[in-house]
């Protein structure tokens, strides 16, 4: 089993060679650094940014509600992950600093039948400062096999807001589940260490991800988490939740461990109808959070 | 194992041990609710998710790491998969039950017998160094009182299954046969959750139930409750 594998289950894909460019060669192996920090006016700057393909930034954009707030729209020449794909992302935003990172499409994770895609996401807040990371959702082809591993590392004062949907198909063209397996973790830290863990993993020629409890009827899932450890977790719970729960799909709020914050799950027939429950939450945390609204769901 | 660590292990199992875990329904009620369970059948799909999809990848792997220490004197890392099983626990009240019930058993577990280790264990659950989580505690619990892993494993299966049965009788038509049947067609279940616990280690903890957790966050705020979760 190759040393880098990122989840025991992928042990047995990564033996597999890729027959067209292989792991690790030009666009296959992407690479995203991003770094804000705020000016001596208070204004976010993005201070750093490095692509390699297959990620493409160009620039800020400064249409968040919130005017020292800065915008990143991540751009994927490719038009989806491959098999052989390693794609790894760091964001890292300053002191007081406050900042979006966003997609301009949904991320369609492609037919595999060898090897697996995986990505790496390394995200951190420091003091006074506060991220949003909603990519659009993650559509899971037939046969394809994803896994991500995420790590959020916020200091005491600082707040994240990470949002995640994924959708089991191209439901369009009646395809749900046909996807070979899926992994995502999400590790939340503080300055004391380990706050949360939040790990899927989807198998469906294996494990029924319609079990009762696990996805039931519903095609896709999201999670948004607001990560704010000196907030009133209980309050910001009740005021996502009032947010959430009338609609559309079906979804609901409750407090992470450790004080982090809150989670909400959001489950729905269709994409829209979880982004547009988790876009209420994300301005509900938005408004708690940073007395602004959030920007628009739509493209940055 | 001994006679007197099995007599133990039956203790450990019965409903009779006061942990309060007579109030918990894990999420049932509002499952009964929103009538998503309606009947032994579909008490017994939902508890099989339980078994496979949070026991026997998060409680339980816990619950091995917590006895393996608690065996060998090593407090610390009883504390650490302590800390790891709350950490995957995202839904408030299962939180909220699992630390009430791994308060009432390291206590009852202290008023019966002098242990070191265990006052140590409640020092570091009185500090909030660690949380207490019931199936960290009663991996520890066991472990000292001679119970094997495996079998405090099964313990563990055991009591969870009985208290949401004990649940399930109060919120539907559901006779004490209809239970025992539902507890017998689990038995399977159960053993294949207790094996493959094994394999796992903490860093593979992992409770995938998206729909218990929003089910469990409505009983937050549900009008009418009976049950503490």
């Amino acid at each position: 089993m190759a040393a880098d594998v990122p989840h025991r289950s992928f042990g047995a894909y990564a033996d597999e060679t890729v027959p067209q460019a292989a792991v690790g060669a030009a666009g296959k192996s992407g690479r995203l650094e991003l770094s804000f920090a705020a000016d001596a006016d208070g204004r976010t700057r993005l201070v750093r940014d490095y692509a390699r393909t297959p990620f493409h930034v160009s620039g800020t954009l400064g249409h968040d509600p919130l005017d020292r707030a800065s915008t990143v729209c991540v751009q994927s020449p490719t038009g989806g992950v491959a098999q052989g794909d390693r794609h790894e992302s760091h964001v890292r935003v300053g002191p007081d600093a406050v900042a979006r990172v966003g997609t301009a499409s949904a991320t369609k994770v492609h037919s595999m039948n060898r090897n697996y895609a995986a990505t790496t996401t390394a995200l951190t807040v420091e003091s006074g400062g506060h991220l949003d990371y909603v990519p659009d959702p993650t559509i899971l082809h037939a046969d394809a096999r994803l896994c991500r591993d995420a790590r959020l590392d916020v200091a005491r004062d600082a707040s994240a807001v990470v949002g995640d949907v994924v959708v089991s198909g191209r439901l369009a063209r009646g395809e749900r589940f046909e996807f070979e397996r899926y992994y995502a973790r999400l590790t939340g830290r503080g300055p004391d260490g380990r706050l949360f863990e939040d790990a899927s993993h989807l198998h469906p020629a294996d494990d029924d991800p319609t079990a009762p409890g696990v996805l039931g009827d519903f095609a896709v899932y999201g999670t948004l988490y607001a990560v704010a450890p000196s907030a009133d977790e209980s309050a910001l719970s009740d005021r996502l939740h009032d947010r959430v729960a009338d609609g559309p799909g079906r979804a609901a709020a409750t407090t992470l461990p450790n004080g982090a914050g809150v989670v909400v799950r959001a489950l729905g027939d269709r994409s829209e109808t979880v982004s547009t429950a988790l876009h209420g939450a994300w301005d509900a945390a938005r408004r708690e959070l940073l007395d602004a609204p959030a920007p628009d769901w739509g493209r940055p | 194992m001994t006679d007197e660590a099995a007599l133990a292990s039956f203790r450990l199992a019965d409903s009779f041990l006061p942990v309060g875990t007579y109030s918990v329904s894990y999420g049932l009620e509002q499952f009964v609710q929103s009538g998503r369970v309606e009947d032994a059948a579909d008490l017994t799909a939902l508890l099989e998710t339980y078994l496979r999809r949070q026991l026997e990848t998060a409680s339980l792997v816990a619950l091995r790491a917590a006895h393996d220490a608690a065996a060998g004197d090593d407090l610390d890392a009883v504390c650490e998969a302590d800390r790891r099983l709350l950490a995957v626990t995202l839904a408030a009240e299962f939180r909220a039950d699992a630390t009430r019930a791994g308060d009432r058993l390291l206590t009852l577990q202290r008023d019966l017998e002098t242990d070191p280790f265990l006052e140590a264990y409640a020092d570091r659950v009185a500090d909030d160094t660690a949380p207490g989580t019931h199936s960290a505690v009663l991996g520890a619990v066991a472990a000292r009182a001679g119970v094997s892993e495996r079998r405090a494993c099964l313990v563990c299966c055991h009591g969870f299954v009985t208290d949401l049965l004990g649940a399930a009788q109060r919120l539907l038509a559901f006779g004490h046969t209809d239970a025992q049947r539902v507890l017998t067609d689990l038995q399977p279940v159960i053993v294949d959750a207790v094996e493959g616990s094994a394999d796992c280690s903490l860093d593979d903890l992992i409770a995938f139930t998206p729909l218990v957790d929003l089910v469990s966050a409505e009983h937050e705020r549900a009008d009418r409750r009976l049950f503490s979760s």
